[in-house]
């Protein structure tokens, strides 16, 4: 933790908390990603929209590594991701990542599903795991379920035990990979509003979302973008509602 | 003599080559295990040289029959190594690594039908590849896997007939020796085939009861 955050003070201009210098993702002979810069500060809502294919996903997943950086440089919270030396566990472990798919583990019950990494990387006791679990649990609104395994919870649900066990890890950036994408309507609302909590608390957060209402309402930023590239970016009021990009008016149109 | 004669007479001879078969058969498959997650682990890495050590092995075990592998160790090591095998020890070398290589292939294919997202979430919790995968992906991977290891277990069983080569006292070995006493080649024979029956049976069902169980406590 120490050499982390002095080595962060090295890197890190200002508050920013993920900077990005012209990553490039490639796919093979498929170039997804063609040259980004972003930067975001601390406690900042950054909502990522575009038509599907635009590489949004691609573009989170760079965030964690979970997607190798084909060009450019990553740093996320003082940690320079294109830089084979550092340890990317490490990195992760303050980055937490909510997925479309949920990916709960199966073969553990929610409050397991919570308390593994906690427990395993040394960070919590057991006993001081299950109890951030259950708080978090409570959070959530879903603290009857911690016995209860991921198959038998609804969709919105199991997001929510998601986001919990991210946040057990007391991650200093969350992402979330369009969260509500694999959710029935009525399951929506209840995800969002575990989310809006969270960015009231002020937590950093990237997020790749379709729900234009929460990008309105949350966000301290939009970025549209199209074909690996972005297109435009701005407050919610700027690229929702006054875009100047005739691809941003576009798609705008079409989702509205 | 009549059937029920033979069996009164033989039966506990056949019942202890019984044992000798079921004991080379469970050692050989623990052995297999270690070997089969070993190379099945390094097959699904991402690292090319993992993956093509394995695939070599699988490749050259897949590519041998049993018979000429059991020869090998039992007679061909000793030859080169001065080192001698007793029938026991080179059965179980021979059929570990033939059923190891199965194991291997039932390994990767059980670790491969995981959702990936399921290693992603665990890697972007900090989880390091091998807490992910021994705490989350294999975790699931055995229960898919469980069909795939019966069958392979009942193989393996069957398999050990072929060491009755290297004169080890299994179950056919034992069937020889007694016919050659007493040529009772027709009852004989299908008393043998009705033990393995009995007890191949007896052990699918049981794992099939078993597999039921654990897929009900998901």
């Amino acid at each position: 933790m120490e050499s982390k955050h002095t080595e962060s003070k090295n890197m890190e201009h200002n508050n920013s908390k993920i900077s990005i210098k012209g990553l490039r993702k490639s796919f093979g002979h498929l170039e997804v990603l063609k040259g980004m810069d972003v930067e975001v500060s601390e406690g900042e809502v950054v909502c990522l929209i575009g038509p599907s294919g635009s590489g949004k996903s691609t573009f989170l997943r760079c965030l964690n590594a979970l997607e190798t950086i084909t060009a450019g440089r990553v740093i996320v919270d003082g940690y320079d991701l294109t830089d084979k030396k550092i340890n990317i566990n490490k990195a992760r472990e303050n980055i937490g990542m909510v997925f479309q798919h949920f990916n709960l583990f199966s073969n553990l019950n929610v409050i397991q599903n919570i308390m593994l990494a906690p427990v395993e990387l040394k960070k919590l006791t057991k006993e001081e795991a299950r109890a951030r679990g259950m708080e978090l649990l409570a959070m959530v609104g879903l603290a009857e379920k911690a016995q209860v395994y991921p198959s038998k919870l609804s969709g919105g649900q199991k997001q929510r035990v998601a986001i919990a066990r991210a946040l057990a890890m007391n991650p200093d950036i969350m992402l979330f990979d369009e969260p509500t994408s694999a959710l029935d309507p009525e399951m929506v609302g209840e995800v969002l509003e575990v989310m809006k909590g969270l960015a009231r608390d002020g937590m950093t957060m990237v997020v790749v979302t379709h729900e234009m209402g929460f990008a309105r309402e949350v966000a301290s930023r939009v970025i549209f973008m199209d074909e690996g590239v972005i297109v435009e970016e701005g407050t919610p009021q700027e690229v929702l509602l006054h875009p100047t990009q005739p691809r941003t008016i576009d798609f705008l149109n079409k989702v509205l | 003599m009549s059937f029920f004669g033979l069996i009164r007479e033989n039966g506990v001879f056949l019942l202890g080559a019984m044992g000798k078969t079921l004991e080379l058969t469970l050692l050989s498959l623990i052995f297999a295990a270690f070997i089969g997650l070993f190379f099945g682990l390094l097959n699904v890495s991402k690292n090319r040289i993992c993956n093509t050590i394995a695939n070599i092995y699988i490749d050259c075990i897949r590519g041998v029959p049993l018979i000429v592998l059991a020869f090998f160790v039992y007679f061909g090591i000793p030859m080169a190594t001065g080192i001698r095998l007793d029938a026991l020890t080179a059965g179980i070398i021979s059929l570990s690594m033939n059923a190891g290589a199965y194991m291997a292939e039932i390994v990767r294919a059980g670790i491969q039908s995981i959702d990936k997202g399921q290693m992603e979430a665990a890697r972007s919790l900090g989880l390091p590849y091998g807490k992910a995968m021994c705490k989350v992906v294999l975790p699931q991977a055995i229960r898919v896997m469980i069909p795939s290891i019966i069958n392979q277990f009942i193989i393996t069983l069957k398999d050990t007939s072929i060491l009755s080569v290297i004169g080890f006292p299994e179950l056919v070995k034992a069937g020889q020796i007694v016919i050659a006493r007493n040529f009772e080649t027709f009852k004989m024979w299908a008393i043998i085939a009705i033990m393995y029956l009995i007890v191949i049976t007896t052990l699918s069902k049981t794992a099939r009861a078993l597999e039921r169980k654990i897929s009900y406590g998901k």
